[in-house]
């Protein structure tokens, strides 16, 4: 018997290495290594060398371009020394890479070099960086702002919506009085209601959060619901017969039994809450990327909304493979159906 | 020395069509403290219906279930319950998962070196932070075995735990389970399918029939410690019961 166990646990540990590899499953290939080196070296050249149409200062694209093959060049010298997770890496994503240093050269020779697609509404790349760099303290600024806003809306979304759904799917009588009021009242889309915060909040600040966590809320504690619902029974029974307390069985069974629904419902809640970051910063606000944007709009500065879009692109980015993390962490303990 | 007291039970169940069902019929049955009961019956007799009305987990709708003269109305952490299917929270690691119970009554100073023995005693070390889907279905069962033997119950009630091992394993659990029924004088009530099973472990073999679910027969076993499993007592004696069950010779 002991000998199975120990079997098993070997087999275990080359499962786990499989799945890492599995993450990065593109072979290793020098030619594509070395292909995607070469597109960041044309598109510097590219730049260099074609005559512009239209006036846009480079030094920050060609710092960009120094950089990114720098970078490159550093993942690959060391993947082709060190075998393991460095190799793995720079092997599956040495095509995307190439296709980047493609897209880079296609875009600018579309924009300054031809004009094919004009100023002011399609600029370069070239031009976005120049304008980050030229504004980069109020585009700091105004992304700081926004992160804070989005996060602390969105916590008060989250935490509002776990709890209405752990206590609606737990206790029918609570669900009984609440669920019908909620889903009328949850079903309305948060944007609905701006006029009347604009005015029924004190301040502009107040009403943006109102707004965002409006629209996480529903989501969650709807998936929350079913999540709680979806838990076995059996998990109940165990734990009254294993002298659970009714807070014990909410904390231990319930909240990690629903989690992973609380997880899909807080991920459709996200993309929600990006959109109504923007909107209602647009509308009330006199920070943030969405004023940003508005702002811009306004003055006729087409560049720096193309910015505003890069940025937004890049911190929702990162949110999102944040919270991927966290969910990855949390449901750790859920069989991998890959 | 009564302990467990079962008096006049009957379990009626509805069908999906509202059809009335006698699970359990006018069961009685008196367990002393310290017994090890083997229930044995075929399937859907009521073994798993029988041991929920112990648990408390349900009520019947006729008789009394007490322990100690006292009524069952609800489960308590004095009566154990291994459950026939997996029962492990999936989002606890096995050793999570046999101190829950531990760590729910007494807190986070719970008695570690108890977990211990038991991760030992079931042969789970090195498994300790495994979560459940990660290990075997004996592993698993086995640590749902300790969860609720370190909460050192009055009454264990087994329902089919070995259901899901092989043969070598289930041999080991069996006596693991012995000792600790030795060790610790725990009532034990244990539900099974395999009459080897039943009469090794069991000083009472209570044999079952269905439809409506009846105690048919309450043996003593006669077979003293240590038990041999292929002696001539132990063969004569299964033979008794196989007879009383009077199902197939090669039913497990
Ligand atoms: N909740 C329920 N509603 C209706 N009928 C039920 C319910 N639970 C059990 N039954 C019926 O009661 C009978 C006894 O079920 P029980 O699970 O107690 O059998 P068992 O002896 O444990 O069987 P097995 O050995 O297969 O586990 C079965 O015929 C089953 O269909
Ligand atoms: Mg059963």
């Amino acid at each position: 018997m002991l000998e199975s166990v120990v079997s098993t646990k070997e087999s275990k540990k080359t499962n786990v290495e499989t799945k890492t590899q599995a993450k990065y499953w593109k072979p290793y290939q020098t030619r594509w290594n070395i292909a995607s080196l070469l597109t960041i070296v044309l598109a510097y050249i590219v730049n260099q060398v074609v005559p512009s149409q239209e006036y846009v200062s480079n030094g920050t694209y060609r710092w960009f371009l120094v950089i990114y093959f720098v970078y490159l060049a550093a993942v690959y010298i060391a993947g082709s020394f060190i075998h393991g997770k460095v190799r793995l890496y720079s092997g599956h994503f040495a095509q995307l890479n190439a296709s980047i240093g493609l897209l880079l050269v296609v875009q600018d020779l579309l924009t300054e070099k031809y004009a094919i697609v004009k100023q002011p509404f399609f600029v370069s790349f070239a031009q976005i960086l120049d304008q980050m760099k030229t504004d980069h303290a109020l585009l700091l600024a105004s992304t700081w702002s926004s992160l804070g806003l989005w996060l602390i809306s969105f916590i008060i979304g989250t935490v509002i919506g776990v709890a209405l759904g752990l206590f609606m799917g737990r206790y029918r009588q609570f669900n009984y009085w609440a669920f019908p009021y909620l889903k009328v009242i949850g079903i309305i889309p948060a944007a609905a209601w701006m006029p009347l915060t604009m005015v029924i909040f004190p301040t502009s600040y107040l009403a943006e959060i109102f707004l965002i966590a409006f629209s996480v809320w529903f989501p969650v504690a709807f998936m929350t619901i079913g999540g709680v619902q979806s838990i076995s029974e059996n998990y109940f029974e165990s734990a009254k017969t294993l002298g659970f307390t009714e807070s014990q069985i909410l904390r231990k069974i319930v909240i990690p039994g629903a989690l992973p629904n609380i997880f899909i419902g807080i991920f459709t809640a996200m993309g929600l809450s990006f959109t109504m970051l923007v909107i209602s910063e647009m509308i009330g606000a006199k920070v943030g990327l969405g004023w940003y944007i508005n702002w811009a709009k306004g003055v006729g500065n087409y560049t720096q909304v193309y910015a505003a879009i890069v940025i937004m692109a890049i911190l929702f980015s990162v949110i999102f493979s944040f919270l991927n993390k966290v969910q990855e962490y949390s449901l750790r303990w859920r069989q991998k159906t890959n | 020395m009564v302990q467990l007291a079962i008096k006049d039970v009957d379990r009626v169940l509805h069908d999906n069509n509202g059809q009335k069902i006698n699970v359990l019929k006018d069961i009685n049955l008196k367990v002393g403290s310290g017994e090890f009961i083997s229930i044995i019956g075929p399937s859907g007799c009521g073994k798993t219906t029988l041991l929920r009305l112990i648990s408390g987990l349900d009520t019947p709708e006729n008789g009394q279930v007490s322990v100690d003269g006292k009524l069952i109305t609800e489960p308590d952490v004095s009566r154990g319950y291994v459950f026939q299917h997996g029962s492990l929270f999936p989002w606890e690691t096995i050793r999570e998962n046999i101190s829950s119970g531990l760590k729910a009554i007494h807190g986070h100073d719970y008695d570690h070196e108890l977990v211990d023995q038991y991760i030992d005693l079931m042969g789970l070390k090195g498994f300790e932070s495994a979560y459940p889907h990660q290990v075997s279905g004996g592993m698993a069962q086995r640590a749902a075995l300790a969860r609720s033997i370190v909460l050192k119950p009055e009454l264990l009630l087994l329902d089919e735990p070995m259901g899901a091992l092989d043969a070598f394993t289930r041999a080991d659990v069996q006596d693991v389970i012995q000792k600790v029924w030795k060790q610790t004088k725990t009532t034990m009530i244990l539900v099974t399918h395999d009459i080897d099973e039943a009469i090794y472990l069991g000083t009472q073999i209570v044999v079952m029939t269905p439809r409506p679910g009846k105690i048919k027969e309450i043996v003593d076993n006669p077979l003293d410690f240590p038990r041999n499993r292929t002696s001539d007592e132990f063969l004569n004696f299964r033979r008794e019961i196989q007879d009383k069950l009077n199902f197939g010779v090669n039913e497990t």
